[in-house]
């Protein structure tokens, strides 16, 4: 557990948010990363995410609250997070990516950090503005957005050892394999349904034989 | 907009899915609270569906026989007078049939006039109009002409074979609808006629085009259509507007006419003097109807609006063919209330074509039955009425006791609760105003109300405000030194 959850990992993920390019170096070259710190990282995220559409203020929001889980919602995140992770390491396995799955994990759980640092200030600040103020709530989010953004690029850019264009071409196939691997498993799952009806039938029938 | 468009996707597909579970459900179903043959509700801010207490309850019925004149033969069109008789366009029967107010007795059956000396018939009239001088206007649309009789039933003269230029050569007139303003100006809806509704003068005179729809091609049919050859575009199908199906005019000269919307967006439209559309459609920006329909199955698909009538004080309800829903707006463009159905029972439609509305009745013609259904209003019906009418003439805080009545039958009524929350923000009780419209979703003045009073909070507590600023700037500094000097200490301890 220390080892995962230590003074020096913590510290060094903001570390890693101001100084991107050398921290996700020292990741992968050095293990200064945390698996398990990313997964929770993600994991807030996917909190802060919900409570923001839940919570904040209705002058900037636009979502019904009764149409908020949050745990579909966490689910659905940490599934995401997973997809991108596996479909970003079995494109960078044939594009001579150096990064390992552990690397990508952490690159994509640290990125969300900025965003977990402005969505609850943001939530907060939205409780007191009114129409035409919503500027600072909408700023501040997308700051974050971007920042984010900024982060993973350079984390998976660092990790695998790319230039900025193959990045992006990299991303763009990530992305295709990620629908790949939705169509085979629900390719399988349906499989998986069939052979259990099939051998379902088999059973009543035998059941309504004797 | 965008996401409202995304939003309206969403909901339809959620609309299939629901549909088919309302049909597992409904087999399981056995009584139901409401006697009425139809389901009464509305859509919240969120598009979701909102059942409330009937506006409007099915009144009576009344047919051609229980008149006395025979079965009507699928008329299509009536028109209610300013001295409140009732014209039937009687059209396969091809005579007009007048009703007294009541819809007891009828006046007279005009069948036949008297034309230079000769007696004219009808055939198929398909329209029926009276102007504000009493002059009854009839389309008689096999006779390719727009008949026009005095009060008293004479003939005044005759609307046909309209000329200009821009009316393609060998056109056909054949009138379907017609309505008529106070400087008796003449809207007519011609049969495949796409370029708008067509404008007469008083002297019968063909004007022009009005209030033309454009016809709106996607991206993605003009980027197929550019890969298309001659051969194929020559057999794809053309590119037309909509037509218009039904005009009524308010007492301003305004035409309120309404069309099908394959879209299910804007299915009426607002038409000044002009020709333009300066209809305001409200919050939810949709004036199509109902905003969710199934995908797929018997009634799927946006509704079909055949017919509109302008009521009062702004409103106007537009009628749908489709599962025969009446749908009232008011001037803002806010879904009133949704009353009808489709059906056999009493108070239900078969095929409505047309609607009007007198006092506080709204009918509906059937041709299929050949009948004319009404419609009274209930407490519930009345009270919005009243409360849109008072906000209409700006007479805001004595429609409040109205919403009030209103939110005691329906609870979650934004209109009502919006009204009531601008009532409190006017009296300046801005909390209970931002309650009010927060629940009605009115981002707008919920903001003002807001506004005013995070103002109040930040005046009356000032005092609190500053001192604490004042309190947490000296602690840091003190905490820093204190921290600092314990640092120190350390530090020389370890040095030493």
């Amino acid at each position: 557990m220390k080892k995962y959850f230590s003074k020096d990992k913590w510290n060094f993920m903001f570390y890693t948010m101001t100084h991107p390019a050398d921290g996700f170096y020292e990741i992968r070259h050095r293990d200064r990363g945390s698996v398990p710190l990313a997964v929770v990282m993600v994991i807030l995220f996917s909190i802060c995410y919900s409570m923001n559409r839940m919570l904040a203020s209705f002058v900037v929001n636009d979502v019904e609250p009764r149409a908020v889980d949050s745990l579909r919602e966490l689910t659905a995140v940490l599934l995401l997070y997973l997809l991108f992770c596996v479909g970003n390491w079995s494109i960078t396995c044939l594009m001579e990516g150096e990064g390992r799955l552990k690397d990508i994990a952490i690159a994509v759980g640290y990125a969300l950090v900025p965003m977990i640092v402005t969505l609850v200030p943001a939530t907060i600040i939205s409780q007191g503005i009114a129409d035409n103020e919503e500027a600072f709530y909408t700023m501040l989010v997308v700051v974050g957005i971007a920042y984010s953004v900024i982060i993973a690029l350079i984390g998976i850019m660092q990790v695998h050892n790319y230039t900025l264009g193959k990045t992006l071409i990299v991303l763009f196939l990530t992305f295709i394999a990620m629908f790949i691997i939705i169509f085979v498993c629900l390719l399988l799952a349906d499989l998986v349904n069939q052979i259990y009806n099939f051998f379902y039938s088999l059973y009543t029938e035998i059941i309504f034989r004797n | 907009m965008e996401n409202k468009k995304k939003r309206r996707l969403g909901k339809r597909i959620a609309g299939l899915l629901l549909s088919v579970m309302f049909l597992g459900l409904s087999i399981g179903e056995t009584a139901q609270a409401s006697s009425l043959p139809y389901d009464t509700y509305n859509y919240d801010y969120w598009e979701n569906i909102v059942f409330t207490p009937s506006a409007y309850v099915p009144d009576v019925s009344v047919s051609g026989v229980n008149l006395g004149v025979g079965a009507f033969s699928s008329p299509q069109d009536m028109c209610v007078a300013p001295d409140g008789k009732i014209y039937v366009a009687d059209t396969g029967n091809n005579r007009i049939v007048v009703l007294d107010s009541a819809m007891k007795n009828v006046v007279k059956v005009i069948d036949s006039f008297e034309r230079d000396g000769q007696q004219d018939t009808f055939n198929a009239p398909y329209g029926v109009c009276v102007s504000e001088k009493n002059e009854l206007y009839i389309a008689d649309s096999e006779n390719k002409r727009i008949v026009v009789l005095d009060e008293n039933g004479d003939f005044k003269k005759i609307v046909d074979n309209p000329t200009s230029e821009i009316l393609e050569e060998g056109y056909v007139f054949t009138p379907l609808k017609v309505s008529v303003d106070y400087a008796d100006r003449i809207y007519c809806i011609g049969r495949n006629m796409f370029e708008g509704i067509m404008v007469f003068d008083e002297n019968g005179d063909f004007t022009g085009f009005f209030g033309t729809i454009e016809v709106q091609i996607t991206l993605w049919e003009k980027f197929w259509r550019k890969l298309a050859t001659k051969e194929e575009r020559s057999k794809q199908q053309l590119f037309i507007p909509t037509e218009f199906t039904g005009i009524d005019v308010d007492s301003g000269g305004f035409v309120y006419a309404s069309n099908v919307d394959p879209e299910g967006v804007q299915a009426v439209r607002r038409l000044n003097p002009k020709g333009e559309d300066v209809i305001k459609k409200g919050e939810s920006g949709n004036l199509g109807g109902d905003i969710l329909v199934a995908m797929s199955g018997t009634y799927s698909g946006p509704s079909i609006i055949v017919d509109v009538v302008y009521r009062e004080n702004g409103i106007y309800s537009i009628l749908d063919s489709k599962r025969g829903r009446i749908f009232t707006y008011d001037r803002e463009g806010n879904l009133l209330y949704i009353f009808g159905g489709l059906g056999s029972q009493a108070g239900t439609f078969t095929i409505p074509v047309a609607i009007e509305s007198s006092g506080e009745k709204v009918m509906v013609l059937d041709s299929y039955r050949g009948e004319i259904i009404t419609f009274i209003e209930t407490r519930y019906g009345n009270l919005i009425n009243e409360a849109v009418a008072l906000r209409f003439d700006g007479d805001e805080t004595q429609a409040v006791a109205k919403w009030q009545e209103v939110l005691k039958l329906d609870e979650n009524n934004e209109l009502a609760n919006t009204g009531i929350g601008k009532a409190y923000l006017t009296a300046g009780d801005n909390k209970t105003a931002m309650k009010y419209l927060k629940l009605g979703m009115n981002r707008e003045y919920y903001s003002i109300a807001f506004k005013r009073y995070r103002n109040e909070i930040l005046k009356d507590n000032m005092n609190f405000i500053m001192t604490g600023i004042v309190v947490v700037c000296v602690g840091v500094y003190v905490f820093k030194r204190i921290w600092r000097k314990k640092k120190g200490k350390k530090a020389e301890g370890g040095i030493l």
